[in-house]
């Protein structure tokens, strides 16, 4: 069984979810504007952007379009580890996957692999005008940049994700309940919307344990003009290091919710 | 013929929670299976037939490797369904249910060509495959192949489910209600061609609770009833085992109700009466051994100054039996 195979496979997903519903297509493009115009607004109405910039050193638009966007990457992705099990299960599927010889952690690795397409689109649409408007053609070098950064974030959470699903699942019950309670944990935790070196030591300890994190981390001191190229890739070398070391964690998670699956009975 | 699939003693329970109140709940154990054994050899259709929640779904998920038995063991190919089940796996071809099973954003050949990855298919082969497949169940003939699944009719809908689980070609197939809710001409193409894969040497597990499909589809009838295999045989053997009465059907033109009580004086027998669609009086006389009292018929009837149109004896029907079994 090759993984090429299965993400060939998981491309058709993410063609058919992107262009045979054209809804779902233009609320991800036009999400990233969205949550800008939201937070800019209630950020400007509680405080100013002058503020902002003081505390984060980067102008507010630029920051929160790229935070949407390496948001939307990243939780596009993992949200696809998280949900598939319960997706399919309600879809009717989960029998014939359970059922097929395929190595369940090389198929849950190959899901997020197609989904960094999306990245792409999403990247072109937001980050990069916003770029260049702001910053001309080194905007666009940016942009680049930070849309690569992006999908590597959004790769090295697949075998957390995997660890987080299999306990989630382990457990048993209602699990979209307890997703609904992680998701948005995560979604602060990454340090997407907050930077992390303004995050309280706490919050910054958790923030630490998610390998995207470190990446975003990255991407914000792009944003912010002060990449150095040591402490990128130091930063980038936590992140793989902490993503491979989940790796044996995941594979159990998976491997102990299809168990649990099997000893409960897969549902037609 | 060898045996594809071994079933052993099979024991499967589930515990369930009554609630009683707002905190407390009471445990509950349900048997679904109660020591089921049977096996099913290459070139052979069986058919597991029982009403709803016999455990017909049941077994074929534990076989399937979908679920785990609490007792007892399974084989497939000489593969254990527990310990060998990535084995078990690559020989098996499985339809659950005909309703569900596919992405409703993917045509039906997008379906099968993902399904086929999982089952490790090799890319070079897997188109042509998917082709033959979605031929062998005419989606080609439909117009159905490159159509989204969610505009599939459920006639379309089980035909792709027959064909993603030929779609690797496997010795063994498990077939849970292929037909169920399937218009006739479906539900007919789908019964020839179970009965031509068995030809082609497949092993078959049939799951119904249709007494008519599994006469004319399976070789061999497993009798399920809660959990417990109560009979097996071809349907002919089923239907000879059991003491039933025949039913001698005499078909005359104009009979009166005094007619009828002369003609059951003259027999000794008492029919009951009823009129068919083509104006025939019909006399049903329910027996042990029709060929003991059929002379006699005859003779009542010609004494009553009446015709034989037409006369039929019925055997029992697979349902006769199942009833019969079920009971005991």
């Amino acid at each position: 069984m090759k993984l090429v195979d299965i993400i060939v496979a998981e491309s058709r997903f993410v063609y058919a979810g992107l262009f045979r519903r054209k809804s779902a297509l233009a609320t991800t493009l036009l999400y990233p504007y969205v949550i800008t115009a939201f937070v800019v607004l209630v950020g400007n109405a509680m405080g100013s952007a002058a503020v902002f910039v003081q505390r984060v050193g980067v102008d507010p638009v630029p920051f929160f379009i790229v935070s949407s966007f390496i948001l939307m990457s990243v939780m596009g992705v993992v949200d696809d580890i998280f949900w598939t099990p319960l997706f399919d299960e309600l879809n009717g599927t989960l029998p014939y996957i359970v059922a097929s010889p395929v190595d369940r952690v090389v198929y849950f690795l190959a899901i997020p692999i197609p989904r960094l397409a999306i990245v792409l689109p999403i990247g072109v649409s937001s980050v990069v005008p916003v770029m260049l408007l702001y910053y001309g053609v080194a905007g666009l070098y940016e942009s680049l940049a930070i849309m690569l950064l992006a999908a590597l974030a959004a790769l090295l959470f697949t075998t957390l994700a995997m660890a987080i699903t299999g306990a989630l699942y382990m457990a048993g019950g209602e699990t979209w309940r307890s997703l609904n309670v992680i998701r948005p944990l995560i979604m602060v935790l990454l340090g997407a919307f907050y930077p992390r070196w303004l995050m309280p030591l706490a919050a910054r300890a958790l923030s630490w344990a998610l390998p995207p994190s470190h990446v975003i981390e990255v991407i914000h001191r792009v944003l912010v003009g002060a990449p150095s190229a040591t402490q990128s890739l130091a930063l980038i070398g936590v992140a793989t290091a902490l993503a491979l070391l989940y790796t044996p964690l995941g594979a159990r998670g998976i491997h102990g919710w299809e168990r649990r699956k099997m000893r409960e009975g897969v549902r037609v | 013929m060898t045996s594809a699939i071994v079933v052993r003693g099979l024991v499967k329970r589930y515990v369930t929670r009554e609630r009683r109140g707002l905190i407390r709940s009471v445990k509950r154990v349900v048997e679904a299976l109660r020591g089921v054994s049977f096996e099913v050899r290459h070139g052979e259709v069986v058919g597991l037939l029982g009403p709803n929640g016999a455990g017909k779904t049941t077994t074929v998920k534990i076989i399937a490797t979908l679920l785990l038995p609490d007792e007892g063991e399974a084989y497939v190919e000489g593969f254990d369904v527990v310990r060998d089940a990535k084995e078990v796996r690559k020989r098996i071809g499985l339809l659950l249910s005909v309703e569900k099973g596919f992405y409703g954003k993917l045509t039906g050949r997008e379906n099968l060509e993902y399904f086929g990855a999982l089952y490790g298919i090799p890319r070079s082969v897997l188109r042509k495959r998917v082709e033959e497949v979605m031929k062998l169940v005419e989606l080609d003939r439909l117009g159905a192949v490159d159509r989204l699944y969610e505009e599939y009719s459920l006639g379309m809908k089980a035909r792709l489910g027959l064909a993603r689980a030929l779609l690797k070609d496997p010795p063994v197939l498990l077939l849970d209600e292929p037909t169920l809710g399937l218009d006739p001409p479906s539900a007919r193409r789908i019964r020839s061609l179970v009965k031509e894969l068995a030809r082609q040497g497949k092993a078959v597990l049939y799951t119904t609770h249709n007494m008519f499909e599994a006469e004319i589809v399976c070789d061999r009838v497993l009798l399920i009833n809660r959990g417990v295999i109560v009979a097996q045989g071809t349907p002919d053997e089923l239907k000879a085992r059991i003491p039933s009465m025949r039913t001698i059907r005499v078909y005359l033109r104009g009979a009166t109700p005094r007619d009828v009580e002369r003609i059951a004086g003259a027999v000794g027998l008492k029919p009951s009466v009823e009129n068919d669609e083509e104006g025939f009086t019909v006399l049903k006389f329910m027996v042990r051994r029709p060929e003991e009292v059929l002379d006699d018929i005859v003779k009542g009837v010609s004494s009553a100054g009446y015709e034989i149109a037409r006369l039929r004896i019925d055997e029992p029907t697979l349902e006769d039996v199942f009833l019969y079994f079920a009971s005991r």
